[in-house]
């Protein structure tokens, strides 16, 4: 699946960002699939602005996406759904767990929302790769902001999809869990010939992405 | 889909409002009691009304005439008009109009050892409205004698009162039977004796009744020129406790024997015990509805942040619907099943306790019943489901 933006703008910052040259907003641009794409955006670029209207939590914008040719805009409430479940998968920033779920309760629901992709066996060898095996059966609420992290990034993982898209990933975590992390995700990406677009404050070299843009 | 659906049980709290939802389930289960109750009573009544084994023949046939007061004296004929709108009433089957006979006439014995004399006037009716026509009712001018049928009454009255009065012997429907005796006509060219029999007896019409062949004949032969005009007539009806039937009688200034439409007394009472049944049902399914739409409501509006954010990852509208038609369905069709099963039990007991009185109602609840159930049930199936649509949309 390809993703174009079409003249993007979010009418609510859509002055400001008039005013200053970005290689997304206002502009024409396609992602290839399987492309790993890195989106460099300082605060208050409209980071996460940008996520919510890839994902269709908000169409305050002008301009279109399109995933393939079809605009997202105009997406039936159940052809969305079957996108969240198919096609695109996600690690928020804010990462939206159920905080009364336990850990594996999170990534389960996801497992089996639709038809599953993997085993539920794949949980524990996930989390065993990320070093969270121990609080699986913890509720997610009481998990530390770290800890929450990686069990939103197996959640994310743990369903087919042709597009990742992930706003700050890495941001609680350590250099070596953010190794291990980035193997994993690198892995089930390329996996499945999936695209990564991966959005963050600095440059990094957590993969070899394809492309870098400036927000 | 298991595992699914014990994960949104944990999400989706179903337990929030529990006093409401008892309520709305209390509520549903008069409403439907009362509903089905309803319907269940008129079926049985109807089924009174049509059944071979409670119909009573009597009552079907309704002898009718102006109501006779000091203003209509010497004149309550019925004229066309009267005839033929009764005919078009929806309550009448068919009318047969009652012909006097237009001469004078006595009876008298043959026989000196057993005398009797009296003075009589005939009726006739088209044969479909006798009930005891066989084929002794028959009459040409060849004809040995006269047949006639007599009221019961008329027999009850001789045996019971007039014979102890006169000293003369009580006498059986068969002995009457065996009896030839004259009939003396009176007409123009003087008396001309013929012999009669009486070949049944009937309650269904107060009047010596003689073959319409005979009164024709006899009228035309003996009877004073002038044309009368019917004055009784009889009206075939299914249902003479039909209350639009009174109505209308009285409104015609008409009577009939009031006897045969006391039903109509009893009707009205179980018209108002029905109508009372189900308004309140339905007032109470009205409420009863919005109770547990409130309950689904609050539950949907209790859990909006875990239904808004299992939407954003990617659960469908429709799976969503789909568990939560899975917890508030259910108790409604059980509830409904048992309403089912209670009115079959009233309906089995009922038939017990009026079959020891002669009444036959079906021992099985009516069909009608069980298809009001199942629109009852389709209903609340639509007014769970647009609930749940309409508010998932909302949240989402």
């Amino acid at each position: 699946m390809t993703i174009t933006f079409q003249n993007l703008l979010p009418i609510p910052l859509k002055d400001r960002f008039l005013q200053r040259s970005s290689d997304i907003w206002n502009t024409t641009i396609q992602f290839e699939e399987s492309a790993f794409i890195k989106i460099k955006a300082p605060s208050g670029t409209g980071k996460t602005t940008l996520i919510h209207i890839l994902y269709l939590l908000r169409n305050d914008y002008e301009g279109a996406i399109l995933f393939d040719s079809n605009p997202i805009k105009e997406l039936k409430d159940f052809e969305l759904a079957t996108i969240r479940q198919q096609k695109l998968s996600i690690v928020f920033q804010d990462l939206r767990l159920f905080p009364d779920l336990t850990a594996r309760e999170n990534i389960e629901l996801k497992r089996i929302l639709q038809d599953p992709y993997y085993p539920k066996e794949m949980i524990d060898s996930m989390a065993a790769e990320l070093g969270v095996t121990h609080i699986l059966e913890q509720r997610a609420g009481l998990c530390s902001y770290g800890e929450q992290q990686r069990i939103a990034i197996i959640r994310a993982l743990i369903q087919p999809f042709s597009w990742l898209i992930m706003d700050e990933p890495f941001s609680h975590l350590d250099n070596e869990n953010i190794d291990r992390a980035a193997n994993l995700i690198d892995r089930e990406c390329k996996k499945r010939g999936a695209g990564l677009m991966i959005t963050d404050l600095e440059h990094d070299t957590h993969f070899y992405y394809t492309r870098e843009l400036n927000l | 889909m298991e595992g699914l659906n014990l994960l949104l049980k944990k999400l989706i709290r179903t337990a929030s409002g529990r006093k409401r939802f008892v309520l709305a389930v209390i509520g549903l289960s008069v409403a439907m009691l009362l509903i089905l109750a309803a319907v269940q009573i008129q079926a049985d009544y109807n089924e009174l009304l049509v059944s071979k084994s409670n119909q009573d023949s009597i009552a079907n046939f309704l002898v009718v005439n102006k109501s006779l007061t000091d203003q209509n004296l010497g004149n309550t004929a019925l004229s066309d008009s009267d005839i033929n709108d009764l005919k078009k009433q929806p309550f009448v089957e068919s009318i047969g109009l009652l012909s006097p006979s237009l001469f004078k006439a006595s009876i008298q014995s043959n026989s000196d050892r057993f005398p009797f004399y009296t003075d009589i006037a005939f009726e006739s009716v088209p044969d479909s409205f006798i009930d005891v026509a066989g084929k002794d009712w028959q009459w040409t001018e060849n004809s040995p004698y006269i047949p006639l049928i007599v009221p019961n009454m008329f027999l009850d009255f001789y045996n019971f009162q007039f014979s102890f009065s006169q000293n003369l012997p009580q006498l059986t429907q068969q002995v009457v039977k065996m009896i030839l005796f004259k009939v003396n006509i009176y007409g123009k060219n003087g008396m001309i004796s013929l012999q009669g029999k009486v070949v049944g007896f009937s309650d269904r019409i107060s009047s010596l009744l003689v073959p319409e062949e005979f009164m024709r004949w006899s009228n035309a032969r003996f009877g004073k020129d002038q044309q009368t005009k019917p004055s009784r007539l009889i009206i075939k009806t299914k249902d003479p406790g039909n209350p639009q039937l009174t109505k209308y009688l009285h409104s015609k200034q008409l009577v009939t024997d009031a006897e045969k439409t006391r039903f109509s007394r009893y009707r009205q009472v179980v018209d108002i015990v029905v109508s009372v049944s189900w308004l309140s049902g339905a007032v109470m399914l009205a409420f009863a509805l919005l109770v547990f739409t409130l309950f689904i409501q609050l539950t949907i509006a209790s859990s909006k942040e875990e239904i808004g954010l299992l939407i954003i990852l990617g659960a469908s509208p429709y799976q969503l619907q789909k568990f939560l038609m899975r917890q508030f369905f259910p108790i409604n069709l059980l509830i409904i099943c048992i309403s089912v099963i209670v009115i079959s039990l009233l309906q089995f007991y009922t038939h017990g306790l009026l079959q020891s009185q002669g009444i036959f109602i079906n021992v099985y609840p009516s069909i009608f019943t069980l298809l009001t159930a199942a629109i009852l049930l389709i209903v609340i199936w639509w007014v769970n489901r647009v609930t749940i649509r309409s508010y998932i949309k909302k949240v989402n």
